[in-house]
């Protein structure tokens, strides 16, 4: 497939205030992003996500590494990549707040070397799409942080360039505007054809939005996989029983033997029973043992596992990994 | 033709800018207005009467440069750290046009923005004090041009360090002294002046507009010098520039919010 972005064994370190410490923010990190795809870059605070997006559009030089943009090496051609890319970076304060919304828009595309006859439509278009277009000429300081984002999003998309990266979208706004934003997001996702990287610690961002996604942690990447697999690899077949009734002791030895991981809250009129099964066959083992006793079962529930689950086991899994590793 | 979008827009926004903030800008050219009559009233009062008019008219042509100085260069300057605060800094770094580029658009925009103000508070000077000068276009046109030059790579410098230092605010007060040295200095304390920037094209602008010189009284002399200063602290302050730039990103400090 073509590949529209290749970073390849990036890092870039910090150097710690008043120290000769170096922080490793960015260490070591590979992934490439197919055209026309939408990639999440998730991680918790701290994760290196923000420096990684700053390479890619060309504000922060890597101390190793290349990235190139469509086939640009950013370290060599730094504008000629640049054409490609716009961004939305963390925060959404990347406005001039004296200009009305119309004016931060045309004032972009001017910096871009487009005049404002080149953007009318284009703007137009972003006005209506953003629903802003009753907002155009109201000064950018009055509106709420939702519209300030979706502007900021908006100035992004002007530029019609192949790839757009969003560092925390959602970062910052309330529950519902969240929603907002994600909603407008998923329409640019179904409406136009762009690349787009989204860079977040929220789950029901990269859910919603994401095909695949690239996990990091610490400046290194954990996992780089399609969400669908992810969410496959981590979909533990757990259920749990409504038993109306209790378990035999000989029930209970069968279980411990055959599944160590169960747990079982016992009662006289409703038990609980909380089942891992390592494969979907494994159920017939547990409706043997359930038989023995004919042992009612009033209702039998599979646990949803949600992103934010598996991020966390991955994250965890790492960090116990390097607690390993080092011990 | 980019460079032309890029120019307008920039022009667009300083105008916007100025337009929105009227009362400010108002505010701007009054307390300009005031230190002028009293420097005027100072002359008048107490300088020597048999020198007064010169007196005046060096006054007049050296404070409307020094205002256009302080508009160009320490505006920059602070627009610079407002940008690195706001994030606006980074967004304009991602233009694929360059922002060098940017910033050299900004000054000649503001530049021309401001040269407007100045000119009609020439008039308004000229008015107050009964003072006509010598506004000989053709003569002061292309000088002022190699001036204004000089004066952009001081521009790109205080860009420059305004991006990379923090503590840079307080020099940007003092600032405001330095360039009143340098459009106050008179050439004739030292020839060695001349070198520092536009100092020789505000001399030779006073020549114009005080003394009535016109092009054919220069000397070649007074040209190369001219040209030479423009040169050197444009390609300066542009070398400075980029190089701060890249030091900026080196260090992450495109952003300091
Ligand atoms: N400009 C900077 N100077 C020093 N340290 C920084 C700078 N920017 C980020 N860091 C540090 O680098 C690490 C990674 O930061 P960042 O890329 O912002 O992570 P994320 O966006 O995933 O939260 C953090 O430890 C952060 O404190
Ligand atoms: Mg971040």
């Amino acid at each position: 497939m073509d590949k529209i972005i290749e970073v390849n064994q990036l890092k870039k370190s910090y150097k710690k205030r008043r120290s000769k410490e170096y922080i490793h923010a960015v260490n070591d990190i590979s992934f490439t992003v197919n055209r026309g795809e939408i990639l999440g870059l998730l991680g918790p605070n701290g994760a290196g996500k923000t420096t990684t997006i700053k390479m890619i559009c060309g504000l922060l030089i890597a101390d190793s590494g290349t990235i190139t943009v469509n086939g640009i090496n950013i370290r060599e051609k730094r504008l000629g990549a640049l054409n490609h890319i716009s961004a939305v970076l963390e925060g959404n304060r990347n406005l001039y707040w004296r200009l009305t919304v119309k004016e931060n828009l045309e004032y972009f595309a001017g910096n871009r070397g487009l005049s404002r006859k080149d953007v009318r439509e284009r703007i137009e278009d972003l006005l209506v799409k953003f629903r802003l277009k009753d907002k155009e000429s109201e000064l950018v300081n009055r509106l709420s942080r939702g519209m300030q984002q979706k502007l900021a999003i908006a100035v992004a998309m002007l530029a019609e360039s192949d790839v757009i990266l969003l560092d925390e979208p959602t970062l910052g706004l309330d529950v519902e505007t969240g929603y907002e934003v994600r909603e407008l997001l998923k329409e640019i996702v179904r409406d136009y054809k762009r690349t787009i990287i989204i860079s977040s610690h929220d789950m029901d961002v990269v859910q919603d939005l994401c095909e695949r996604t690239v996990i990091i942690n610490k400046g290194k990447v954990v996992t780089d996989d399609k969400v669908e697999n992810l969410l496959k690899l981590f979909d533990v077949r757990a259920y749990t029983l409504n038993l109306g009734g209790l378990l035999s002791d000989e029930q209970q030895q069968l279980l411990l033997q055959k599944f160590p991981q169960h747990e079982y809250t016992p009662d006289t009129y409703e038990s609980i029973l909380q089942i891992n099964l390592a494969k979907s066959e494994e159920i017939y083992d547990l409706f043997d043992v359930l038989k023995l006793e004919t042992t009612p079962v009033e209702s039998i529930d599979r646990s949803i596992v949600n992103f934010e689950q598996i991020f966390m086991k991955i994250v965890k899994g790492d960090t116990a990994d390097e607690m390993a590793q080092s011990s | 033709m980019k460079w032309l979008n890029l120019l307008k827009a920039n022009t667009r926004k300083e105008y916007l800018e100025l337009k929105r903030y009227l009362p400010n800008t108002i505010a701007m050219l009054f307390t300009f207005y005031i230190v002028f009559l009293g420097l005027f009233g100072t002359i008048q009062f107490i300088g020597d009467p048999s020198t007064q008019d010169v007196n005046t008219q060096y006054v007049i042509v050296n404070y409307i440069f020094w205002f256009l100085t302080i508009t160009v260069i320490n505006s920059i300057g602070y627009e610079v750290i407002n940008e690195g605060m706001r994030g606006t800094l980074e967004q304009l770094s991602m233009s694929p046009m360059g922002i060098s580029r940017i910033m050299a658009a900004r000054l000649i925009s503001t530049t021309f923005i401001n040269l407007i103000i100045v000119i009609v508070l020439l008039y308004i000077s000229m008015l107050t004090s009964g003072q006509w000068l010598n506004i000989d276009v053709i003569t002061i046109a292309p000088i002022l041009v190699l001036t204004l030059i000089s004066m952009f790579g001081v521009g790109f410098i205080i860009a420059g360090i305004s991006i990379i230092l923090k503590q840079v605010q307080a020099f940007l007060q003092i600032l405001q002294f330095i360039l009143m040295g340098l459009t106050f200095v008179p050439l004739s304390l030292s020839p060695v002046i001349a070198y520092l920037p536009f100092v020789k094209g505000i001399d030779l602008v006073r020549e114009v507009m005080i003394d009535g010189l016109t092009w054919s009284q220069f000397t070649m002399g007074d040209f190369m010098l001219l040209g030479f200063n423009a040169i050197f602290y444009f390609a300066l302050g542009l070398g400075v520039f980029v190089y701060c730039e890249r030091v900026a990103m080196s260090k992450g400090l495109l952003a300091h919010y």
